[in-house]
C-alpha cells in the first residue's frame, strides 16, 4: 500500500502526471475528507478545503520525503490549510465586525443548525481545536503517535500527553465507559 | 489491569470516532481538473511575460545602443587602433548580451 503510494508520488513528481496523483486523490479523499469534516463541523467548507488540501499537496509534493505514511504526510497539509482558513476567516470576521457587521459572525458556527448532532460531536465540542486534531489523527485515521507528531509538528511527549487530556475530558464528561456501542 | 482497561477504552474510542468511508462522486475528477488548469495558465503566463516584456523593452533597448554605438565612434581611432574593424558593432554586442540574459533568466522560470 505505502510503496504504492511511493510509487505513484514518484511519478506525479517526475513527470508532473496528474493522472498518479489523481489516483493518490482517489485512495486517500475519504480520509482527509473525514478528518477536515470533524475538524470543521461544516461538510460543505470541509470538502473545500480538501480541495485546496490537494492543490497545496500537489504543489508541495516534492517535499515529500518517503519516509513517513503518506497520509500522515497529507493530513499535515490539511491540517495546516484548515489552521490557514481559520485565521483567514478570523480575520475577515475582525474586518467584518469593524464595519458593524458582528451579526453575521453568528452564521459561522461549527455545528451548522440544519446539520444532525451526533454523539462524536459532542465529544468533539469538549476538546480544544489541537486536541480534537490530535484525537481524530489518532481514533479516526489510525496514525501512530510519531505520524502525529510529524504531521503537527510537535514531540512525541506531546502528543501522548494531548491524547491522555482529551481522553480524560471525553471520560469525565461523558463517561463513556457505560457507551453501548455496536 | 490498568493497560487492558486503556485499551478497551481506546477500542471504544476508535469505535466512536470511525466514519464511514465516503464514496469519491467525482471529487478527484474535480481536483485533477484544477491542477491542470492551473498548471496551463502558469506554462503560459511566464513565457507570454517573457514575450511582452521582450516587446516593451525593444525599443529603448535599440535606442540605448544606438546611443552607445554612436558614443564609441566619438573616440579617436587612434586610440581604438586597427583592431576595432574586428570586433562587433557594439550595438550588436549589447543586443546579444540583453537577449542572453532574458534567455537565460527565461530558461530558469520554466525549470523552476
Amino acid at each position: 500500500m505505502t510503496s504504492e503510494d511511493r510509487d505513484l508520488v514518484a511519478r506525479a513528481v517526475s513527470g508532473q502526471d496528474t493522472a498518479a496523483f489523481g489516483e493518490l486523490i482517489r485512495r486517500h479523499q475519504s480520509h482527509v475528507r473525514n478528518f477536515l469534516r470533524k475538524l470543521a463541523g461544516d461538510y460543505t467548507l470541509a470538502d473545500d478545503l480538501a480541495q485546496d488540501c490537494f492543490m497545496h499537496a500537489w504543489d508541495k509534493l516534492q517535499t515529500y520525503s518517503g519516509r513517513g505514511s503518506f497520509i500522515g504526510w497529507l493530513l499535515k497539509v490539511a491540517y495546516t490549510t484548515f489552521l490557514q482558513s481559520k485565521r483567514k476567516s478570523k480575520r475577515y470576521a475582525e474586518i467584518l465586525e469593524s464595519a458593524g457587521h458582528a451579526a453575521d459572525q453568528e452564521s459561522r458556527n461549527i455545528v451548522e443548525p440544519n446539520e444532525e448532532v451526533t454523539d462524536l460531536d459532542k465529544y468533539l465540542a469538549v476538546l480544544t481545536e489541537e486536541e480534537r486534531a490530535i484525537m481524530v489523527m489518532s481514533y479516526a485515521c489510525g496514525l501512530s503517535h510519531r505520524e502525529i507528531g510529524d504531521a503537527t509538528d510537535m514531540p512525541v511527549g506531546t502528543v501522548k500527553s494531548v491524547i491522555f487530556r482529551g481522553k480524560e475530558k471525553i471520560r469525565n464528561r461523558f463517561e463513556i465507559k457505560d457507551h453501548k456501542h455496536g | 489491569m490498568a493497560e487492558k482497561i486503556k485499551d478497551a477504552e481506546d477500542r471504544l474510542l476508535e469505535s466512536l470516532f470511525e466514519s464511514p468511508s465516503l464514496a469519491d462522486d467525482g471529487f478527484s475528477t474535480g481536483v485533477v481538473r484544477k491542477i491542470k488548469r492551473q498548471l496551463w495558465i502558469r506554462r503560459l503566463t511566464l513565457p507570454l511575460a517573457a514575450m511582452i516584456g521582450g516587446v516593451v523593452a525593444f525599443k529603448p533597448l535599440t535606442s540605448l545602443a544606438t546611443a552607445i554605438s554612436s558614443f564609441s565612434s566619438l573616440i579617436p581611432q587612434d586610440l581604438i587602433g586597427g583592431a576595432v574593424s574586428s570586433i562587433p558593432q557594439f550595438q550588436t554586442i549589447v543586443l546579444g548580451a540583453v537577449l542572453l540574459v532574458v534567455g537565460l533568466v527565461s530558461v530558469r522560470m520554466l525549470e523552476h
